[in-house]
């Protein structure tokens, strides 16, 4: 079980990194959020703005989004590496709450040295149920740990 | 550097700004941003905190008057006071947080040296050192002029040379009532998280931006095209969440916004919009609307609805959206480096409902991460970038000129369309720097 689990974090974060990003949708099921807060102590995505707070549809945008070669903010698109370490799951009410550490770098190549690489990271927790026999995601959580700061543009999903 | 100086001397910064053009310099170079902070930031009203941020005695923010950060800070007998975070010991700032609680003071982590909420001296530890050479009185922390209208609090640098606060709003603030008004009890809360974030260039780009509705069908042309394949692929219009509305708006044709108003007014502020008119009645079946017509009464209550403003841009600081309930503030950091730091608002006594919705718009119209801020912030990057060469020196800014509806001396309307809003910043700035 465990061993599943950390494949299926660890295959989430390599799709971002391939920019499978059709695959990466389709890990989320039709109710699903995902959520970077502003800030650690946020207790819920209503209580106040969000860095995301995607559902489904935002999610599609976003993605399809980064594809299109119009869309200024991604060009040219940028490009990320994740480390995920410490996956550890626990049963929960309606399926399995995992939480990871996760480190992702990015890159755009914007003519400014090492101001193009930027380092985002934090715990993410997964929010997981089985349907027809496979996992997906009902929930993801990155709590950054600086995300009570200031950020320039984000593209690439964490 | 000293030739520099001294050409700056010769070159007054008002010759920088012409009815129709501004030079590129204005966004490019550190010495008027410099200048900028002294003589714009040091001048006007700066929006800093609203009331419901101090709960009890103590309780403080920090917010940046341009380059510099000041405390306020509630004191027991209910007066807000504003004092710049800094000891006046050896200078070191005394607040490391954003917000917090201090009802003893303001405590210098350096020498211990503390500090009432209006910036006089509590407590210098070891003073006998001193001698006789040490007046407490005459180390006390500046003061910052604060005044308030309905409930939000500015700052003025300028201190008594600054005219009131409410000759700076002027016809503003008609906008800033838009957004109170629309409280069923006539009182806001303003929410606990702020929503922060940064861009590589200058501050005056956001305000030239943001009552500019021209680019939205180019800028952010992709983000209407995903969102168009998007509502496709769901089924249609009707199955798409308001995020995804949100963003197909950018993709209006101009026609739209040529018939939209814009306003501007002295002191470079402006905002897009108006009256949809009388014709609007408010549906007294909805919850919200029957409590603000128990409060205002039917006819100010339809006069409160009626009113469909899009941001209010309050020169130089401040950008109010009083239907989505948000105020962002702007933090000049550098002439290369700007912050944003967004605020939503409760409306005390609506249903939990239009909070969440102002939520969900500012999450998605707001974020560093929304598909549409983001192509504004490599928008104003390039900006930037671009100016730097010096191929051309002037820039054009004449689009409506000769369009104008209406000159009402407080204030004058235009077409949406027009960079009307442009040249009034300009004005702004020209007289502010112009004085020395």
């Amino acid at each position: 079980m465990s061993e599943e689990v950390r494949l299926f974090v660890e295959r989430e974060a390599q799709l971002l990194d391939q920019m499978r990003y059709e695959e990466w949708v389709a890990l989320f099921l039709p109710d699903a959020r995902y959520w970077v807060p502003v800030s650690l102590d946020q207790p819920s995505p209503e209580a106040g703005p969000s860095h995301f707070h995607d559902d489904i549809q935002v999610l599609m945008v976003r993605t399809h989004r980064l594809a299109n070669p119009r869309a200024f903010g991604a060009e040219p698109s940028p490009r990320t590496v994740h480390t995920v370490s410490g996956v550890s799951s626990e049963e929960s009410e309606d399926g399995l709450k995992v939480t990871s550490s996760q480190i992702m770098l990015e890159y755009r190549d914007r003519g400014n040295y090492d101001e193009d690489l930027r380092l985002f990271g934090g715990q993410v927790t997964h929010h997981l149920r089985r349907v027809d026999g496979a996992l997906r995601i009902a929930q993801k959580r990155i709590d950054l740990i600086n995300a009570q700061g200031a950020f320039n543009a984000m593209l690439a999903p964490l | 550097m000293a030739t520099q100086m001294r050409e700056r001397d010769v070159l007054s910064p008002a010759d920088l700004v012409r009815e129709d053009e501004v030079h590129r310099s204005v966004y490019t170079d550190p010495a008027l941003f410099d200048l900028e902070m002294k003589r714009i930031y040091g001048r006007a009203w700066l929006y800093l905190a609203h009331r419901s941020e101090f709960k009890e005695p103590g309780d403080y923010v920090v917010r940046h008057m341009g380059t510099q950060a000041v405390i306020l800070t509630l004191e027991k007998d209910g007066e807000v006071h504003a004092i710049f975070n800094r000891c006046t010991h050896r200078g070191a700032t005394l607040c490391a947080f954003d917000k917090g609680s201090a009802p003893n003071g303001h405590q210098c982590p350096y020498h211990g040296w503390m500090f009432n909420a209006d910036g006089t001296v509590r407590f210098i530890p070891y003073d006998k050192g001193y001698a006789d050479r040490l007046d407490k009185g005459e180390f006390g922390i500046t003061r910052v002029r604060l005044e308030e209208y309905r409930g939000f609090l500015f700052g003025n640098l300028a201190g008594d040379e600054a005219g009131p606060l409410d000759d700076f709003l002027g016809h503003m603030k008609s906008s800033i009532d838009d957004l109170v008004d629309r409280s069923p009890t006539g009182e806001l809360e303003c929410g606990p998280y702020v929503l922060r974030h940064y861009y590589r260039a200058n501050w005056k780009m956001t305000f030239e931006n943001l009552n500019d509705t021209v680019h939205p069908g180019f800028a952010h042309a992709a983000s209407v095209v995903s969102a168009k394949a998007i509502t496709k692929e769901v089924g249609g219009p009707e199955n798409i969440v308001p995020t995804l509305g949100m963003m197909m708006a950018n993709g209006k044709p101009v026609q739209f916004f040529q018939d939209l108003d814009m306003v501007t007014a002295p002191g470079g502020h402006s905002y897009i919009g108006g009256h949809m008119g009388a014709d609007y009645t408010p549906d007294t079946s909805d919850q919200y609307t029957r409590s603000l017509m128990d409060f205002h009464g039917q006819e100010k209550a339809r006069d409160v609805l009626s009113v469909d403003r899009h941001l209010m841009l309050l020169y130089p600081s401040s950008f109010w959206h009083a239907r989505y309930q948000t105020i962002r503030i702007i933090r000049p950091v550098r002439h290369n480096l700007t912050e944003m730091i967004g605020f939503v608002f409760r409306l005390k006594g609506a249903p939990e409902e239009t909070y969440r919705n102002a939520v969900e718009y500012c999450t998605g119209a707001n974020s560093a991460a929304s598909p549409v801020i983001s192509d504004d912030l490599e928008i104003y990057e390039r900006l930037l970038l671009g100016n730097g060469f010096d191929q051309r020196e002037w820039i054009p800014m004449s689009r409506g000129i000769e369009e104008d509806r209406e000159n009402a001396g407080t204030y004058d309307r235009m077409p949406a369309t027009s960079e009307g809003f442009i040249r009034n910043q300009f004005k702004a700035w020209a007289s502010y720097m112009g004085e020395a």
